[in-house]
């Protein structure tokens, strides 16, 4: 393949997850100055790279790997530091995966369907960088928990770990919100 | 044997995230099927998650930095060197005959965009969801983009067997994938509508222009597509292309 070749199959690659890759980015920097900054080296680095990208492997999940690891190295300057803390063990991956219903919640779970974008927003800022990567790289990158853990370099148990507690955290923020609006 | 309600709830997060098998899946819907209350809750949870996905892919793309990030990425224009008109007129030549060659042995924009989803099904990362009708729950998924009819068709062929559907996407587009083999090869049968294609500004194109069938080649896999009723087919999978072109041919519609 010429350099021509590659360079319109990479853009082939990656016109379809650009938006997805953006807004990716712009929820995952901790300083918003750095969200372009971070795509704009990812994309090069991932060029460079190309021919030792597998055709066989997810592109999009490569590429979110290599934008990652710009966006946390971005972070990292301004002292955001993700760590991976919440794992769990195989054991524990059924619980981890149903639904809490000893939870008391005080509306059904039907409602949180409606929350607005500013209580999701909120709810965002209350998750911390390992749990923000994980649950995004699901919900906007569609990625698989082995193809996150391979991403992260964590194992799939504290993929599944900080998934749970994110979606958790999301609801109990939401939940909060509309308590505190309710007084 | 039926899962009980518990065991079912268990499952809930790695149902809707996909990480279930389709043995698992299988199960999980079956008891769906038969529970109001699991399969309110299922749907609840669900609810929330679209939300959130809503919520979190909602931001439009910044076209003008999209461009200029492309541009760092594109080849030096040759210009600049100064050479004598006669020169630069056959150099103009063998460059525009270069590029027909290159046009010709680039994939199509199509062909790409379904590879990772091919390639995904060869290393049975991707898996069929079911088989015959196609369920409600994954009818719902559609958003007034794709239809049920569009799982329906299937080579003639006695060569290719298939295993099963699911509903998938690729750029962005809901498409029916049905997985399949043709002499113990995998083959993917991907099928969305006509009005979809305008994301694959150059299969359409090539479409349009009168081919009935378009053919490129991505990686490893040989592609093939065309249009029947208001659907675009298309197949992948690493067999000969002549092969490929004969199933689309032999494409019919299954009643019901
Ligand atoms: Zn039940």
């Amino acid at each position: 393949m010429d350099r021509e070749e590659q360079r319109d199959r990479f853009l082939s690659l990656l016109r379809p997850i650009e938006r997805d890759l953006e807004n990716y980015s712009r929820r995952m920097v901790f300083d918003r100055r750095d969200c372009e900054d971070a795509l704009q080296n990812a994309v090069l680095r991932a060029f460079r790279a190309f021919d030792r990208y597998h055709d066989d492997a997810s592109f999009r999940a490569w590429m979110f790997k290599i934008l990652t690891n710009e966006i946390f190295a971005a972070n990292r300057k301004r002292g955001r530091i993700a760590e991976f803390e919440i794992a769990i063990e195989p054991e524990e991956i059924e619980e981890f995966a149903g639904l809490d219903f000893t939870a008391d919640a005080p509306i059904s779970w039907e409602t949180l369907s409606d929350a607005l974008d500013e209580e999701l927003l909120v709810a965002l800022q209350s998750l911390n960088d390992s749990e923000r990567a994980v649950l995004l790289m699901r919900a906007i990158g569609e990625l698989r928990y082995r193809e996150i853990s391979e991403c992260l370099g964590v194992p799939l148990g504290s993929v599944m770990g900080n998934l749970s507690r994110a979606r958790q955290k999301m609801r109990d923020a939401i939940l909060r919100a509309r308590r505190r609006s309710c007084l | 044997m039926l899962m009980k309600c518990g065991e079912v709830r268990k499952f809930v997060r790695l149902y809707l995230d996909s990480e279930l098998d389709a043995k698992q899946s299988f199960e999980v819907e079956q008891h769906l099927e038969s529970c109001a209350e699991c399969a309110g809750l299922f749907q609840a949870e669900k609810k929330f998650d679209e939300r959130l996905g809503r919520f979190l892919r909602h931001g439009q793309l910044t076209r003008p930095f999209w461009k200029k990030i492309e541009a760092l990425i594109a080849p030096r224009p040759f210009a600049k060197v100064k050479i004598l008109w006669p020169l630069a007129l056959a150099a103009s030549l063998v460059i525009a005959a270069g590029t027909v060659l290159v046009a010709r042995s680039r994939p199509l924009d199509l062909a790409n965009a379904v590879e990772e989803c091919h390639s995904a099904y060869v290393h049975q990362i991707t898996t069929p969801e079911f088989s015959g009708a196609v369920p409600t729950k994954i009818a719902q998924q559609f958003g007034g983009r794709l239809d049920t009819a569009a799982f329906d068709y299937r080579p003639s062929e006695p060569g290719f067997t298939s295993s099963g559907a699911r509903l998938c996407h690729v750029g962005g587009v809901p498409v029916a994938l049905i997985l399949g083999h043709c002499a113990e090869t995998p083959v993917s049968l991907i099928v969305f509508r006509k009005s979809e294609l305008d994301h694959f500004p150059q299969t359409k194109r090539k479409l349009e222009s009168g081919d009935p069938i378009a053919c490129s080649r991505s990686g490893r896999y040989q592609f093939a597509a065309r249009f029947i009723d208001d659907h675009v087919v298309c197949i992948v999978g690493d067999r000969p292309r002549p092969v490929l072109e004969d199933l689309l041919k032999t494409l019919r519609r299954a009643d019901g």
